[in-house]
């Protein structure tokens, strides 16, 4: 097991920290399926309005790719079709109905898998609606399944600070990761596993999988920041990535035949400690969320993730769920305060010298100023980029300049954007200088 | 609800849109944010945000410049009183002082903050905290004698031409305050020059006081005896009991300011650092390797030119203006070091001008987008292509 040294990120102590226990919330008047949470996707719906469906039913594909389809999470009727702004697709719901039934597939045994051809193990998690929990670096798109990727990295944890910890998920379907990390072997010759190395301990029997360990600093774990710092080649840069509990997904879906529904989440609110919470594919928001007030937000992850509402239901890459306060107050001098228990990565506020957990808030705290050079962002970015430059050269469309600086190489962890004094909205601006390039590579 | 809020609240239609004094919008948003730390929500990722936003980052160099200014007010009232044979305690000092200062800052501020206001009219936008610093900085640079009109001018021409044409706080080139300062410098030379700097002396007397670059050794003296002679002792310098410019005499408020901003990670450490030793490395250059006249001050030793004039003031709160500065640490570095070695240069070769630091730092603003590019263009060479 080796050590990926990665010293900068976030290293606010942060309160709302799960608990190891498990609740279960399995049963939702609702599931859906959400088309909001995949990157790219320009979805083509298969189903209307009252159509019944089987768990593991497509309900649209990627009209990019054709074979890259998204499966029904639940057995029923389809209840509604939401659609946003110039009918953007935003959720398929369906209202289930009594059992499960599956679409069922031939299952695949350990010795079949060696003997299986990489086109058919392609084709048979494409039809499961599982391949698109590969995704392919830099732009983090659905794998390309004709690409053979110099490694396959698996984390282990979620991308939130609070995500379901391994000890919980992957745990208890040791097996079955196992099962998913030969499948991935079918695919590259490098797998790399990487756990936080403070939840190593938890982890007994998936402890001999592991390749690598991350320091517990926020993003350390992002598969993204896992590249940049295990490259050592430009071939590299197209590597594939994948969440532990897609993996789960996928090998238990290739063992059994039918598409898992079972999925793990975290629920964080202020300084509560929250069990984990045990739902399925799709569950409805609200189910989940438990008890939370008017004027709180709810994100998929407070860094990385979106905004949802709480009548929309879980997306199939989403796996915590915080609820932030706004504060409805706006605070007297609060620049002349002392700020003991204000979460900040400065040393301007009294909190710096005191350890204790901090509670966070969906405020800016502060106004948009232009950028002072200060270098905040560059200190704190887990892939050494210079976020203030390329901002510039973005800015300048100097698209050439900004590639030169590493603009590939952002893993979007949100820091620089969290951390700037300026309130400059650089990860923003760097996700919006990706895609702009990404979809002009593709025509 | 908070009375004050409710002020705001009642009179925000007036000030915004079409209200009746819809102009000065700018001015209203100021004065309300001053009071109340504005928290608009987050409506994109990261959906949480550090605590850190500019009016904290600024208010603590004016944190950190409080002994400067505190001791700069006693200092001339002790200069003032001296230089009549009175020996004044510290609160007699002080109040002769603050009739001295204050005016001073004043104007500063008025004048500057006017300007401010109107271009944020003018071009719509808010009015940013930046010029919170340079009100202060620039008075500090000056003498007290200065007449005042001279102050409004110098800090139009810093916040007009050092800022505002190159489109405000976070795009010029060079550092506001000094820009006042060197428009001052040069076009009033005699208000500057450094033999009138004891408030509160007729011209007639004035002529017996100078600070201390315009010291030389005289007849194959060494300089640092002519310095001890002329009452600027080591030990003088780095407490500050000498006359000079409001904010820079005092050697250890401008550590105590410098120390504040490091430990806080408002200025960068590396610019502080660098500069000190690109100083303390030119004076034993010129110490033992060059040969010159032992009363120039090319053989006062590094102690001697860190202490005296204003190139701790500068390089603590000046060259640390991160706009300005380059904005990569090894630019830092260099950026620093080479003030610190222009400083004394400038101090020792050049004749026309006695302290060299206002030069130095100016000089190198212009320089500081060189260094950046050099370090992005080598970074970025180290990099593994992603394209």
């Amino acid at each position: 097991m080796e050590q990926i040294k990665i010293s900068k990120g976030f290293n606010t102590p942060l309160a709302g920290m799960p608990d190891i226990g498990i609740v279960e919330f399995s049963d939702s008047p609702t599931l859906g399926l959400s088309a909001m949470d995949v990157p790219y996707i320009r979805p083509k719906l298969l189903v209307k309005e009252g159509d019944r469906v089987k768990t593991g039913t497509p309900l649209f594909f990627d009209k990019r790719d054709p074979s890259i389809q998204f499966v029904s999470p639940g057995t029923g009727v389809v209840e509604k079709i939401v659609f946003g702004e110039r009918r953007q697709l935003h959720e398929v719901v369906i209202g289930p109905e009594g059992q499960d039934e599956f679409v069922e597939f031939e299952p695949f045994s350990q010795s079949y898998l060696s003997a299986v051809s990489r086109d058919d193990l392609v084709n048979r998690l494409k039809q499961g609606g599982l391949w698109q929990a590969l995704r392919q670096f830099p732009e983090k798109d659905t794998a390309d399944a004709a690409h053979t990727p110099a490694m396959i990295i698996v984390s282990l944890w979620g991308s939130d600070i609070f995500s379901p910890d391994p000890g919980v998920v992957v745990e208890r379907d040791a097996a079955a990761f196992e099962f998913g990390l030969e499948v991935l072997k079918r695919f590259t010759d490098r797998v790399v596993v990487t756990v936080k190395a403070g939840s190593l301990d938890r982890l007994p029997r998936v402890k001999p999988l592991i390749t690598h360990t991350v320091p517990d600093i926020y993003p350390a774990w992002n598969p993204g920041a896992v590249l940049y710092h295990l490259k050592k080649d430009s071939r590299e840069n197209s590597s594939w990535c994948i969440a532990a509990d897609h993996l789960i997904m996928a090998a238990k879906f290739l063992m059994t035949g039918c598409y898992p529904t079972e999925k793990i989440i975290t629920v964080t609110r202020g300084r509560e400690h929250r069990p984990h919470v045990l739902t399925r594919q799709g569950a409805r928001l609200e189910r989940v969320l438990g008890d939370f007030k008017e004027g709180e937000i709810v994100t998929t992850g407070r860094f990385d993730g979106r905004k949802v509402e709480p009548e929309s239901h879980l997306g199939f890459f989403d796996n915590t769920l915080n609820i932030v306060a706004t504060p409805d107050q706006d605070e007297m001098f609060g620049f002349l305060r002392p700020g003991k228990a204000k979460a900040t990565a400065s040393r301007a506020f009294l909190s710096c010298l005191f350890s204790e957990p901090k509670e966070t808030d969906a405020s800016l705290h502060g106004e948009l100023r232009p950028c002072i050079n200060c270098s905040y962002c560059e200190n704190i970015c887990p892939n050494d980029l210079m976020p203030s430059f390329i901002m510039k050269e973005l800015l300048s469309d100097g698209i050439e300049d900004a590639l030169a600086c590493g603009l590939l190489d952002c893993c979007q962890c949100g820091l620089c954007s969290y951390v700037c004094p300026s309130k400059i909205e650089l990860a923003r601006i760097l996700a919006d200088g990706m895609d702009a390039l990404y979809k002009d590579k593709q025509g | 609800m908070n009375p004050l809020k409710k002020i705001f609240d009642l009179s925000e239609p007036h000030f915004t849109g079409s209200g009746r004094f819809g102009k000065l919008e700018p001015l209203f948003d100021a004065t309300k944010t001053f009071f109340f730390l504005p928290s608009t929500a987050n409506r994109v990722m990261p959906f949480i945000r550090d605590n850190l936003d500019l009016k904290r980052y600024m208010s603590f160099v004016l944190v950190a410049l409080l002994p400067v200014v505190l001791y700069g007010i006693y200092n001339t009232g002790f200069q003032a009183g001296f230089a009549r044979n009175e020996n004044l305690g510290l609160v007699p000092a002080f109040i002769l002082g603050s009739r001295f200062v204050l005016p001073i800052i004043l104007v500063s501020y008025v004048v500057g903050f006017s300007w401010e206001i109107l271009f944020a009219v003018i071009r719509k936008h808010k009015i940013s905290e930046g010029f919170l610093v340079t009100g202060i900085l620039f008075p500090l640079t000056l003498p007290a004698t200065i007449p005042l009109w001279q102050v409004a001018l110098g800090i139009s021409f810093g916040v007009v031409l050092g800022k505002e044409v190159f489109g405000g706080t976070g795009r010029n080139i060079f550092n506001p305050a000094l820009t006042a300062r060197a428009f001052v410098f040069f076009s009033y030379p005699v208000s500057m020059s450094g033999n009138v700097w004891v408030a509160g002396l007729s011209p007639v007397d004035a002529l017996s006081s100078a600070t201390a670059l315009a010291v030389t050794g005289a007849d194959g003296g060494s300089i640092t005896t002519a310095l001890s002679q002329a009452g600027f002792t080591l030990s003088n310098l780095f407490w500050g009991s000498v006359p000079g410019s409001i904010g820079e005499t005092s050697a250890l408020c401008c550590l105590l300011g410098g120390a504040f901003l490091i430990i806080t990670r408002i200025a960068n450490y590396r610019i502080i650092a660098g500069g000190i030793a690109g100083l303390a490395a030119t004076a034993l250059l010129f110490l033992y390797l060059v040969p010159g006249t032992q009363g120039g001050w090319g053989h006062a030793g590094p102690l001697y030119h860190l202490c005296a004039g204003g190139f701790l003031f500068g390089i603590c709160f000046m060259a640390t203006d991160p706009v300005s500065a380059p904005g990569t640490n090894p630019g830092r570095w260099v950026f620093g070091f080479l003030i610190g070695s222009l400083t004394v240069v400038i101090r020792v070769v050049n004749p026309a001008f006695v302290e060299g630091t206002m030069l130095a730092i100016l000089f190198m603003n212009v320089f500081a987008p060189l260094f950046d590019h050099v370090v992005v263009q080598y970074k970025s060479s180290k990099r593994i292509p992603n394209v």
